[in-house]
């Protein structure tokens, strides 16, 4: 159980929000919200979501994650999400989780690229 | 009862159907008490019998390459003693199915063919039935019974050999099965961010969790945001293939990569689109050749053909 706040860093005009280790419901919760504060506040055009740290992937959080991304993309941002481990993307698979259409990229790098790129 | 779950536990042989070995084959006490009363008969001559065996099995090379050294040699004796004392020990229930189906295992990992096992039981009868007969001259019904219960009992030991042998067969084999599968899924990076990985043959769903792992791993492990999934050696596509070649790209569509099946051959289209299957969303090329120059096209290369004058000097150069 993990009650660690979420890192929610501004890299230009881009949110990097960084998932901790092993989220309980209310950590995943408190993303949804975090996020969407700092979308507000910054009014960033892209966030990266970064879910290296992320063991295990369940409804809740694929939902919550899914969810997130169409509430950013209506305050104007585009989410990708980054650093999924192989062993949570074949669950994620299997079960038939999707995160909602939202973007995927190799890291950080590459979803920073190609947020660059888009505009 | 408690012993039946560790005899189950021996493998396929359960208490239950030693039982049921022992009297298809007529087993019964009269036969353990006869041969409770050959045993010193049989003890006095157990070290003959396997110093014969083993000098014969000296002159055939297959059987002395087993023996290849002191150690080896000298346990494998020893366990062959104790299997013959065990045949005439008095005792057949669990203990002694247990110990038999050990002794079948230990056969097959020295990889001694079954043959040998076989024939070493014959040349115990051999030497010893005479000896009983003679022991038990006096009463000669009493002597056949006590001949035929060695027999029965040579034969259920045969059967329970048999039968760890080739329980001991079959894992070898599910292990080999295992590597087997590790050896034809392999992921190769052909450059710097295009990672492929060529399916032979068919993708049942041991196959496609092996692939999955191996091939999200890899992606992670080169940092390749296109991974080449070519199916060129799938001689046949069926709707569970189809479906776990679908997984595979969601998967690696997850991980922030771009899956590219290539090497989509005529009669994979035509078996797809008889089947129904529509691929959605699938970024597909007929053959590799193809992919890799999407693949290239993605991460942003261009390719230009070298000076054509350097061209010939190659190949002038060359023999």
């Amino acid at each position: 159980m993990s009650n660690v706040a979420i890192s929610v860093v501004k890299v230009g005009d881009v949110l990097m929000v960084t998932m901790p280790p092993d989220p309980d419901d209310r950590t995943v919760t408190a993303l949804q919200e975090d996020t969407l504060q700092a979308m507000e506040r910054f009014e960033a055009r892209g966030l990266v979501l970064d879910i290296s740290s992320v063991e295990t992937l369940d409804s809740f959080f694929a939902r919550t994650v899914a969810e997130t991304g169409r509430m950013v993309a209506l305050m104007g941002g585009r989410t990708i999400i980054v650093g999924m481990r192989p062993s949570v993307a074949l669950t994620a698979t299997q079960l038939g989780l999707t995160l909602g259409g939202a973007a995927t990229a190799l890291d950080a790098d590459h979803a920073l690229a190609c947020l660059r790129d888009a505009h | 009862m408690v012993t039946e779950t560790k005899a189950r536990s021996s493998g396929a042989i359960t208490l239950k159907e030693w039982e049921s070995r022992k009297s298809f084959v007529g087993f019964t006490d009269d036969d353990v008490a006869l041969l409770r009363e050959v045993r010193p008969t049989a003890d006095g001559c157990v070290e003959e019998i396997v110093k014969e065996i083993y000098a014969r099995f000296m002159k055939y090379d297959e059987a002395r390459a087993l023996f290849h050294n002191e150690t080896i040699l000298n346990n494998s004796k020893e366990a062959l003693r104790r299997s013959f004392r065990g045949l005439t020990g008095g005792e057949y229930g669990e203990g002694y199915l247990l110990d038999r189906i050990e002794f079948g295992r230990g056969h097959q990992r020295l990889g001694m063919s079954l043959r040998w096992s076989m024939a070493e039981y014959s040349i115990y009868l051999q030497m010893l039935l005479p000896r009983i007969h003679r022991a038990l001259e006096k009463d000669s019904a009493k002597a056949m019974r006590a001949l035929l219960a060695v027999i029965k009992i040579v034969s259920l030991d045969k059967e329970l050999t048999s039968t760890a042998y080739f329980l001991a067969a079959e894992e070898v084999i599910s292990r080999q099965a295992r590597e087997i599968l590790e050896l034809s899924t392999p992921v190769i990076q052909i450059w710097e961010g295009i990672i492929v990985a060529p399916l032979i043959g068919t993708l049942d769903s041991e196959r496609t969790q092996q692939f999955m792992e191996r091939l999200l791993e890899k992606v992670v492990e080169t940092n390749s945001p296109v991974a080449l999934i070519d199916i060129t050696g799938v001689p046949a596509i069926d709707t569970q293939t189809a479906r776990h070649l679908v997984e595979c790209i969601t998967a690696v569509r997850l991980l922030g990569a771009q899956a590219i099946l290539t090497g989509v051959r005529p009669s994979i289209a035509q078996t797809l689109v008889h089947l129904g299957i529509d691929l959605p969303q699938v970024t597909t090329r007929p053959s590799l050749r193809s992919g890799l120059q999407m693949g290239l096209d993605v991460l942003g290369f261009q390719l230009q053909r070298a000076n054509s004058h350097q061209l010939a000097a190659t190949a002038a150069a060359a023999p």
